[in-house]
């Protein structure tokens, strides 16, 4: 931010006028509190956000019938609008946000913005805390090292374009000006961190409203804000329990809450993990658990035995495993798909100490016909398509001698199973359907395909990363 | 050349004595107070005897902590490294005797062991339990549930704390089964860069560690029983569910030994006075995020004025500050009229209604407001209290108003 801006703060008011106050009185203007200059000319000003030129009390009848009015048609999130503590300020542009939730609010800005908008600019508020926005801006600032104000402000605009694509509608009007992906030519339903890459700031950028939303949405302290030491703040664990029961009101009555919301309400408190490192740890624990990898043994007298004599000491013996990858090649899944998930196997077996003539590949479809070694072939021929039955691939594999420590079975799930439980341990890397609500059988739509069976131990692969 | 030679030596000795005073001034840093959330909640389970596992990357002062963990409880620390140990060290050494038909095989026990033992109390800390073999973690994870060492038997005045990288970081196969986690209160170890920064500077923060206040207890006990049990009357399904699915493996979860794990916690951090910060972390390591966070929403809820106190006295009445608590409390204040219908309640009600229009934002009032006005029965007289919640009213309307202006936009919307 430019420098420190002189004269007295803010005043905050913490106890609003009593309510009998009508919308004529409110508006009627108050004593000129702070002079027009304490408002720092900001560079995030927008041409439709001019200072407020002239001071007046805050209309807090009409910013409070807004958020009443979001919270009807956003009953989810009442909880969280109501969590949220007004605070007057002159010197936020619009309204804005802290991490601790408490909300700057432009006295000027109520006066000039109908309240079917306030609540559109309510609910967009509320969700860049709901969504964690600060946090997850300091934890790109910190892994991109990206640092000052410009990075913070896309920062900003990154996280409204998040949120801005489907918030709206629905009883909610679209505030003037506010920035959508359409807008700028990007594509929907994407992610802050996404959507950091996708622009770059320019002179159309000028035209943004409302792009300053304060620290809480891209974890840059403002100096208006109170600060973690201020009034009305909550704490860490009471911003968690606000954002848990907003989740638990929507998975809990889906039926109003719409999809982003949703998968917001069940990614919230268990972000999905990338699958490479989830698949690392499952091939890993398959393949070094006792029988297989590195183990002790009393097969041989160790190495210390002879310095304690008496004692019968094991003694340490590595068997590297072996690991067949049974790969689904029927026409759902793709061979970029697949050719990352068998580089990640390759590698992790390796990790273990497995060599590459221990990794086989069975490439499957409805039947499974060779077994390759990875040290032999470079690239081996994933043929097939059409319809998958990876029983057969189980049996290959398990056919190959000598018989292989681990399998891990790369599939999109659209096949049946074995029945029984192969003797040995078993990881199913599960490829996303995207097909999701099409027949797969031409001729017999009500086809479910079952899921994978209890004894193996499954990954969902691309289902999110950083 | 043999005079040079007693010449070098207090040569040498002045360079290693400069050396000494160089690295005392830069050993001479000072301390500050600083409140330590993850230290507090470690000291806490450590004091309630259950078993703490710290998950982190290496390096980021996982031992430091337990140093001063160990100073302020006043134990005597003993670390173990797993990974450079084998695991007869932790199940016994067996040593053939003469007639071991007759006599049996000895399990032998290391030394640290039986020092500890003859301590007989102590902070034994297993680090670096992620590096160590399948076969060592195996024989590990017995020390820990039976506290045995082959044929010893730790003394119950020894506290267990254990050290994991996270799974994600792990060179190997490292992996809690559902029964071993479900014993441990894992606590998630990160390192604050302020508090680093601050620290290589000259100035280490100094936590100041929670003590138990003999007075508290009782009640302690009384409010972690009430918090439990009230959950779980509630929440049957929140007693015992397995984990599923590969993300939450090796996680805490919820299950009638952490339940009770999480009871003594929460009795603990109330004798303590910690904050909820502290509390959060040690229930959501305890029983899970999800379970953790609904304990801790319930008890949220236990902290609302009851209904029947705030209708008694509706003038002296305190309403929680933040919003969305205030509706809660006054929605609970409106279930309590419905439940016993009475004038005198029915006016009370009121009466707190427009204290909260008068002490805060008006638009929680209205939900309460509109369910309280029904419940008129047609012998009560509107009370005159009700002139204040004029605004009320019109700010309904306002947001109604609005709602009805948004109606064609949305249509409008939809058909984009």
């Amino acid at each position: 931010m430019t420098g420190q801006a002189s004269g007295t703060p803010p005043p905050t008011t913490t106890d609003p006028p009593p309510s009998t106050s009508t919308p004529g009185a409110a508006e009627a203007p108050g004593t000129p509190a702070t002079p027009p200059t304490d408002t720092p000319p900001t560079p995030y000003t927008p041409a439709t956000a001019e200072a407020p030129e002239t001071p007046g009390t805050l209309d807090r009848a009409k910013l409070f019938a807004a958020r009443l009015h979001a919270a009807r048609v956003r009953p989810y999130l009442a909880t969280a609008l109501f969590a949220l503590h007004v605070v007057e300020s002159r010197r936020v542009p619009t309204m804005g946000v802290d991490r601790y939730w408490r909300c700057y609010v432009s006295p000027a800005f109520v006066d000039r913005t109908p309240v079917e908008e306030l609540a559109g600019v309510w609910v967009h508020e509320v969700s860049h805390l709901l969504r964690d926005h600060h946090r997850r801006g300091d934890r790109v600032a910190r892994e991109r090292g990206l640092s000052g104000p410009a990075e913070r402000l896309r920062m900003n605009i990154a996280a409204d374009l998040e949120i801005n694509d489907d918030v709206y509608g629905e009883g909610l009007a679209r505030p003037e000006g506010a920035v959508d992906p359409e807008g700028l030519g990007l594509p929907e339903g994407q992610l802050m961190e996404d959507y950091l890459w996708q622009f770059r700031l320019g002179p159309r950028m000028r035209d943004l409203a409302w792009l300053d939303c304060g620290s809480g949405a891209d974890g840059l302290d403002r100096e208006w804000e109170l600060g973690p030491d201020g009034a009305h703040g909550l704490s860490e664990q009471e911003r968690d329990a606000v954002r848990f029961r907003v989740a638990q009101g929507i998975t809990g009555r889906p039926g109003n809450a719409s999809q982003r919301w949703r998968r917001w309400a069940d990614e919230a408190f268990h972000p999905p993990q990338p699958w490479r490192e989830l698949l690392g740890a499952a091939v890993r624990s398959a393949a070094s658990g006792p029988g297989a990898g590195e183990d002790y043994t009393y097969g041989r007298p160790a190495r210390r035995s002879a310095s304690v004599p008496g004692a019968v000491l094991p003694s340490i013996r590595r068997r590297p495993p072996r690991v067949s990858v049974i790969i689904d090649t029927s026409g759902s899944v793709s061979d970029a798909e697949l050719g990352s998930a068998l580089l990640e196997v390759t590698a992790i077996s390796r990790a273990v100490g497995g060599r590459r003539d221990l990794v086989t590949v069975v490439p499957c479809d409805a039947s499974a016909r060779f077994v390759h070694t990875l040290c032999r072939a470079e690239g081996i021929p994933l043929t097939g398509g059409g319809g998958t039955d990876l029983r057969t691939g189980f049996t290959r594999a398990l056919r190959t001698r000598p018989a292989p420590d681990v399998i891990v079975a790369l599939t999109d799930g659209q096949t049946p199973w074995p029945s029984t439980r192969p003797p040995c341990r078993t990881v199913i890397g599960l490829f996303p359907r995207r097909y999701r609500g099409h027949a797969y059988d031409e001729t017999d739509p009500e086809y479910v395909p079952d899921s994978p069976p209890a004894w193996a131990r499954v990954v969902d692969i691309g289902s999110a990363g950083p | 050349m043999p005079t040079r030679t007693p010449s070098t030596d207090p040569d040498t000795a002045t360079q290693l004595q400069t050396g000494g005073d160089l690295l005392s001034l830069l050993r001479d840093t000072t301390t500050e107070p600083r409140p330590d959330t993850q230290l507090e909640a470690l000291t806490l389970a450590v004091a309630a005897d259950l078993p703490v596992l710290l998950w982190g990357e290496p390096g980021i002062g996982k031992t430091a902590a337990l140093t001063q963990l160990a100073t302020a409880l006043d134990l005597p620390l003993t670390t173990v490294i797993a990974s450079v140990h084998e695991p007869s060290d932790f199940s016994g050494l067996p040593i053939v005797g003469d007639d071991p038909a007759e006599q049996g095989v000895p399990m032998a026990p290391p030394d640290w062991a039986v020092r500890l033992v003859r301590a007989g109390r102590g902070l034994l800390f297993l680090d670096e339990l992620s590096t160590a073999p399948p076969a060592v973690q195996a024989a590990l994870l017995r020390l820990v549930l039976e506290r045995r060492i082959g044929a010893l038997r730790l003394p119950p005045g020894v506290r267990i704390v254990a050290a994991a990288n996270p799974r994600s970081s792990a060179a190997d196969g490292w992996e809690l089964s559902p029964p071993l986690a479900n014993r441990f209160v894992h606590l998630q170890w990160a390192h604050d860069t302020e508090v680093v920064v601050r620290g290589l500077g000259g100035t280490w923060p100094r936590a100041t560690l929670p003590r138990l206040d003999p007075q508290k207890l009782p009640e302690a006990v009384a409010l972690a029983r009430r918090a439990v049990c009230g959950l779980l009357t509630a929440r049957p399904g929140l007693v015992h569910r397995l984990p599923s699915g590969e993300t939450r493996r090796g996680g805490p979860w919820p299950s009638p030994r952490s339940w009770e794990m999480t009871l003594h916690l929460i009795a603990f951090a109330t004798a303590a006075g910690s904050s909820r910060d502290v509390l959060s972390l040690l229930v959501r390591g305890t029983v899970g995020d999800g379970p953790g966070l609904e304990l801790l929403a319930s008890m949220d809820r236990m902290d609302l004025p009851d209904p029947e106190t705030l209708l008694a006295d509706p003038d002296g009445a305190v309403l929680p500050e933040r919003g969305d608590l205030r509706q809660a409390a006054l929605d609970g204040v409106v279930a309590a009229v419905r439940s016993r219908p009475e004038k005198s309640r029915w006016d009370a009600a009121w009466a707190l209604l427009v204290r909260a229009v008068e002490s805060g934002p008006p638009d929680v009032v209205v939900v309460p407001a509109t369910t309280l006005a029904a419940l008129r029965r047609d012998d009560w007289d509107v009370p005159a209290a009700i002139e204040s919640l004029a605004g009320v009213v019109s700010l309904s309307r306002r947001a109604d108003d609005a709602a009805a202006r948004t109606k064609p936009a949305a249509t409008a919307k939809a058909g984009r």
